[in-house]
């Protein structure tokens, strides 16, 4: 693997035969895919291709028409109590951040222990001021988002994850809605998380990122995964002629920028 | 001017120039000059009636006057208060079956919505006061006039919350259901809270109109601040004194409502913005 690192054949998601439709628009066909343990996949590809879909497939919050989603061991049920409990195990970072307006950071980190795990109101204070810490916003613990940058609230998104204690953490394009000085910030606390052994799928843009951080590149196209390397593999010799004429466009929008 | 307080008029003209303000002082004098020649107008009409004779204004000298008006007022209050919060209650409820799963809570709750937007509060008053001591229900002369004014504004009430509830962005309940949060948890912590905010000024306004259709309290013989009026009136014939005084102290009070919901609009609007 890419980063030398040994990842485990414990599988965290597993996607079997996942299929789904938009109307008559066949957005997801026959997905499989499977994340090991302390495992980054990083899934790219055109704007339509249903990278996103797959990605927010992944916790249901997309319906699905066929198929198994499979969470360290358990099957993904439609709805209920199961399906929360699931969820609250796979944690999620959203392009536009999506903190709570009306909280303040702290409660924004706080409020998904206290209310699913339980916790006292002063363990999980202070458990989210080492969190918000770690991403560096722990200054900011009274504000409310509105008064943080774009990288400062993604960071939260972060910790607001990792407060959940997650089995792996699913990140859907979460730097393509900063500004282009704010996405290094986003990008090193995410690059820290998966040296420190956490289990990531990510949806990015950011190709110099997913050529460091991932375990696994899987390109899709069309509503299905075209192809799956290691990401000196992918991006040295893609397979198909597809993913070259994507990596192509990238390079030609790089050079003109 | 600023950024946070440009209005409307720095939107759509430029900044006056010498000739527009030779104009704008123009129309400064000719309309005081109107203004003044109305009110002159109708004091002297008054006067001719003899509508400003002292008798009919000295009732406000005497102690016994204002306890009564007083009174009448605390009684306006007293309903205005007890329909905003029965409305408000039925308000929630309703906006709840019908923003809630099940279809057939749906079209109940737009159904008793409808109804309740589409019929004059009066029906209503009529109903209680005419109709249902018909069938035995005898109520008190203070529910009289509260059940029939909270239950016009409830649908009014459950429109203003759900459309507050419908504007809050769809990022917020996939975050919170994607954190492992119940449905419960996901409405009453996280969409309804935000939802509320939007529509405070909203809700604020519909309070004005509760408080303003309290005066049909004279239709049921409820000692609001109108009928008192009307006795007063009835006692001293101080028709113009009297219905001047009434109507301050009702301008006053909207004053002091809508006074409130600016306030607590300017406080929200930080936090409402961070949603987008």
């Amino acid at each position: 693997m890419s980063n030398g690192k040994i990842i485990s054949q414990e599988p965290i998601i597993e996607l079997k035969h996942i299929d789904k439709h938009f109307g008559s628009l066949h957005v997801l066909k026959d997905i499989n895919l499977t994340v090991h343990k302390g495992e980054v996949v990083v899934i790219i590809g055109p704007s339509g291709s249903g990278k996103s879909t797959l990605c927010r497939t992944i916790n249901r919050l997309e319906t699905i028409d066929s198929g198994e989603i499979v969470i360290d061991g358990s099957v993904m049920p439609k709805e209920g109590k199961k399906l929360a409990e699931l969820r609250s195990q796979i944690g999620m970072v959203f392009q536009s951040f999506n903190l709570f307006a009306h909280k303040t950071i702290l409660d924004n980190v706080t409020i998904a222990p206290r209310d699913v795990l339980k916790k006292s109101k002063r363990e999980a204070e202070e458990e989210a001021m080492q969190l918000l810490k770690r991403v560096g916003v722990d200054s900011q613990a009274g504000k409310v988002p509105a008064q943080l940058s774009g990288g400062q609230q993604q960071r939260v998104a972060i910790a607001r994850s990792l407060a959940m204690h997650p089995k792996a953490i699913l990140f859907d394009e979460p730097t393509s809605a900063l500004d282009p000085e704010m996405i290094g910030e986003v990008l090193d606390v995410m690059t820290e998380l998966a040296r420190d052994g956490m289990t990531m799928v990510i949806v990015t843009h950011e190709m110099n990122f997913a050529r460091r951080v991932a375990d696994r590149v899987i390109f899709m196209d069309g509503g299905s995964i075209l192809e799956e390397a290691a990401p000196e593999e992918f991006f040295a010799a893609p397979k198909t002629q597809r993913a070259r004429d994507f990596l192509n466009s990238l390079g030609d929008r790089e050079s003109r920028s | 001017m600023n950024g946070a307080h440009a209005s409307i008029r720095d939107v759509l003209y430029d900044a006056p120039g010498p000739k527009a303000k030779r104009r704008i002082a123009f129309v400064t004098v000719i309309s005081l000059l109107a203004l003044a020649a109305l009110l002159a107008a109708i004091v002297r009409r008054f006067y001719v009636t003899g509508q400003l004779d002292p008798k009919y204004w000295s009732i406000f000298l005497r102690y016994t006057t204002w306890r009564f008006i007083g009174r009448g007022l605390l009684g306006t209050l007293q309903v205005a208060a007890a329909s905003s919060v029965l409305a408000f209650a039925a308000g929630m409820l309703l906006m709840m079956a019908r923003v809630c799963r099940y279809r057939v809570l749906n079209a109940i709750a737009t159904f008793i919505i409808e109804l309740s937007r589409g019929i004059p509060t009066l029906l209503f008053i009529y109903f209680f006061f005419l109709l249902a001591p018909q069938f035995g229900l005898q109520l008190p002369s203070f529910w009289r006039i509260t059940l029939p004014v909270s239950i016009s504004a409830m649908g009014v009430t459950a429109e203003a919350l759900r459309s507050g509830v419908n504007a809050v962005p769809r990022g917020q309940t996939e975050a919170a259901v994607s954190l492992g949060m119940r449905s419960a948890s996901v409405f009453f912590k996280i969409v309804f809270p935000q939802g509320f905010r939007y529509v405070i000024p909203t809700l604020i306004s519909e309070m004005v109109i509760v408080f303003k259709d309290t005066t049909y309290a004279y239709v049921v013989n409820y000692a609001d601040l109108m009928q008192n009026a009307k006795v007063l009136i009835s006692n001293y014939d101080a028709l113009l004194a009297v219905y001047l005084v009434v109507a301050v102290i009702y301008i006053v009070i909207n004053y002091l409502i809508n006074k409130l919901a600016a306030t607590v609009e300017r406080r929200t609007r930080a936090a409402v913005a961070a949603a987008k």
